[in-house]
């Protein structure tokens, strides 16, 4: 394995141990043991194939939240905007599946929505990226504003067209469940939209290193002024690259709806966005680490919440770890660069030019 | 339509106080992305020791503390660790975001009814709050608001004016040319990051002991970010911060107004989302900013 991988997984490792740890010591405000919540989290887990499988139901969306955030930082973009995003898939993926759900089959309904879901999310930040690219607005500022503007929209499509019929509130009437994507795993809620973010994460990394597009992306974000002096139109991969963020943040809006709950909720999810961040910086932006960060992002919030049923701590500790983790996890990639800028001038000061 | 000024400049407090703090940070070349967090960490720390104690300026005094502590650590995070202000502020956000209902839990468990305390008082000057329309919007209002019409006033006149405003100015402009002069670009960062955690603090305080009088967990909802686009769209000068915050002030005072008058023709959401609308509008609309130079990059002496 490659040194520097390596080195990744291990400050990171150690990051996530110690970030737990000191989280930990809030437990004893509680006047609680932390060994015995922690014991409580990882059983929590293990009980069944159910509650295991619920890992894999949370990751989803993070998944696709946090490639929606990894894909720009490589162009040196930031898209904190994947929270609207996926409300803007949700309302999408809903409204389709509300629609056509009585006049189509379902495999039908379910790819017009996940189509629609992909373009209309993908419009809307590509948008961010044409005014990075046209007017040179700061990319962060507008990500940041469109999810607020994303989430009014959708209360009020909550409180108005797409209200239940009941009328009682704000959400919509429950999918047919012809258009749920179907369960691939027995016994579990694991829905084929797990497999969506697996191909996502994997399409993401192909894209990245393998094509010349992704090339192109890679260039822009070391050097956007070198890029652009060899011809490559950083303009370009902007709203490419925002379209395609958008996009996949959407995915995870469809997934959810079609996949988990079945309806629209007003205020769900409302953490997909700014974890998806944590979740790229854990995995360094790497679409296949994704998957690992999303999966063990899965197993706190799982075992959080069995945590709290079980040891009365409340939920609000998941984001406590995660806060906590991240922090950890941002100050090992500095402990890391300097142990591997140390490693390199021992090597050069030893006159080894391997 | 008095009304509605004085809800404006009420609401416009604490956004002026978080807009003018992070002009002063990004002058020096940082973005202070951890504000939503900062705010929601004085709200938390002003409303529990004000409940613990009964004293507002005790409860004033810890929002300052936190504030403080909160951007102090990400201020040495992004400055003397460099890393990437977008990504630790996220994470200070996400552990804000946690900490506080967390600690709000831990010490009061779920009370059946929302607790609260008095909030600052409002303090009718006499004779000048006895002016039309224009008094009572300025001159009957609680202390908060009234310490921010000697603070953003000593502020233009400090980074305009003093020595020291020149060196804040620069850290963000010409950071080698501030190390060449003998001063210590990361310590001039720090400090004013810090000093904005003191201004967040009590911005966020405003929200909690200000005018509710009391604490939820989503009570900042989104105005710390509000106030760090009105620094962006202030232009990164203080006055700027002035003038977005009366718009933003303006704008919010509306939605409330217009969310309690029931009967409405134009939806709620609209009032809700017209601040954010706004700042997208005028990100795009406007081409040429006074971006300073050496914003968001970390500064690293050359060895």
């Amino acid at each position: 394995m490659n040194r520097r991988v390596l080195d990744l997984i291990v400050t990171n490792v150690l990051a996530v141990v110690l970030g737990l740890v000191v989280s930990g010591l809030l437990i004893l405000l509680l006047g609680k043991d932390p060994l015995h919540a922690y014991g409580t989290l990882i059983s929590g887990v293990f009980r069944d194939q159910y509650t295991f499988g619920e890992i894999f139901v949370k990751a989803t969306p993070l998944i696709f939240s946090g490639l929606a955030f990894a894909l720009p930082f490589k162009a040196k973009l930031f898209n904190i905007g994947a929270q609207g995003q996926f409300y803007i898939g949700a309302v999408t993926a809903v409204a389709v599946s509300l629609w056509l759900g009585p006049l189509m089959p379902g495999p039908l309904v379910l790819l017009v929505a996940l189509a629609l879901t992909l373009v209309l999310s993908a419009v809307w930040a590509g948008l961010i990226g044409l005014a990075k690219a046209k007017r040179g607005s700061n990319e962060f500022l507008l990500s940041m504003m469109s999810t607020f503007v994303a989430l009014a929209l959708m209360n009020y499509l909550l409180r108005t067209f797409l209200r239940e019929a009941k009328g009682e509130y704000p959400q919509t009437d429950p999918l047919l469940n012809a258009t749920w994507l179907p369960v691939i795993v027995p016994d579990t809620r694991i829905h084929l939209g797990f497999v969506l973010a697996l191909l996502a994460a994997i399409g993401c990394w192909f894209f990245l290193f393998r094509t010349k597009f992704g090339f192109r992306v890679r260039a822009t974000g070391q050097n956007a002024r070198a890029a652009r002096m060899s011809g490559i139109n950083p303009d370009r991969v902007y709203v490419l690259i925002f379209a395609v963020a958008g996009a996949l943040a959407g995915a995870a809006g469809f997934t959810e709806v079609n996949g988990v709950q079945h309806m629209l909720v007003q205020g769900f999810n409302p953490d997909v966005g700014a974890q998806g961040i944590g979740i790229a910086i854990l995995a360094n932006a790497n679409p296949i680490g994704v998957i690992f960060a999303s999966i063990l992002f899965g197993v706190l919030i799982v075992g959080g919440g069995i945590m709290g049923q079980l040891s009365g701590i409340p939920n609000s500790y998941i984001n406590v770890m995660i806060g906590i983790v991240m922090i950890f996890v941002i100050v090992g990639n500095y402990v890391r660069a300097r142990i591997e800028t140390r490693r390199e001038v021992r090597r050069v000061k030893a006159g080894d030019s391997k | 339509m008095t009304g509605l000024l004085v809800a404006a400049i009420m609401m416009g407090t604490p956004l002026l106080l978080g807009s003018l703090a992070e002009v002063y940070v990004e002058r020096t070349g940082v973005m202070n992305t951890a504000i939503e967090g900062t705010f929601l960490m004085g709200a938390w720390a002003a409303f529990v020791v004000t409940y613990t104690t009964h004293n507002l300026w005790l409860g004033l005094a810890a929002a300052i503390v936190a504030g403080v502590f909160t951007t102090l650590i990400y201020g040495v995070i992004c400055i003397y660790l460099g890393q990437d202000q977008v990504v630790v502020g996220t994470a200070i956000n996400i552990l804000a975001m946690g900490l506080t209902a967390f600690l709000f839990r831990a010490q009061f468990g779920t009370p059946l009814s929302p607790l609260t305390v008095d909030p600052f008082p409002k303090i009718p000057i006499p004779v000048l709050s006895q002016i039309p329309v224009l008094g009572p919007a300025l001159f009957e209002q609680n202390l908060l608001t009234y310490s921010v019409y000697v603070i953003a006033p000593l502020m233009i006149w400090v980074l305009h004016r003093t020595s020291l405003g020149l060196t804040v100015r620069s850290a963000g402009e010409n950071p080698t040319a501030v190390d060449v002069a003998g001063i210590d670009v990361k310590r001039v960062r720090l400090l004013t990051v810090s000093f904005a955690g003191v201004l967040c603090g009590i911005a966020g305080a405003f929200y909690s002991i200000g005018f509710l009088g009391l604490f939820t967990e989503t009570m900042i909802g989104g105005r710390g970010w509000i106030a760090f686009a009105i620094c962006f769209l202030g232009n990164w000068s203080p006055r700027g911060a002035v003038l977005g915050t009366l718009v933003f002030g303006l704008a919010e005072a509306i939605a409330i107004q217009m969310q309690s008058s029931g009967a409405l023709i134009i939806p709620n959401e609209v009032f809700i989302g017209l601040p954010y609308v706004l700042t997208i509008v005028l990100t795009v609309a406007r081409k040429t900013f006074n971006v300073p130079e050496k914003l968001g990059v970390a500064y690293a002496i050359e060895s």
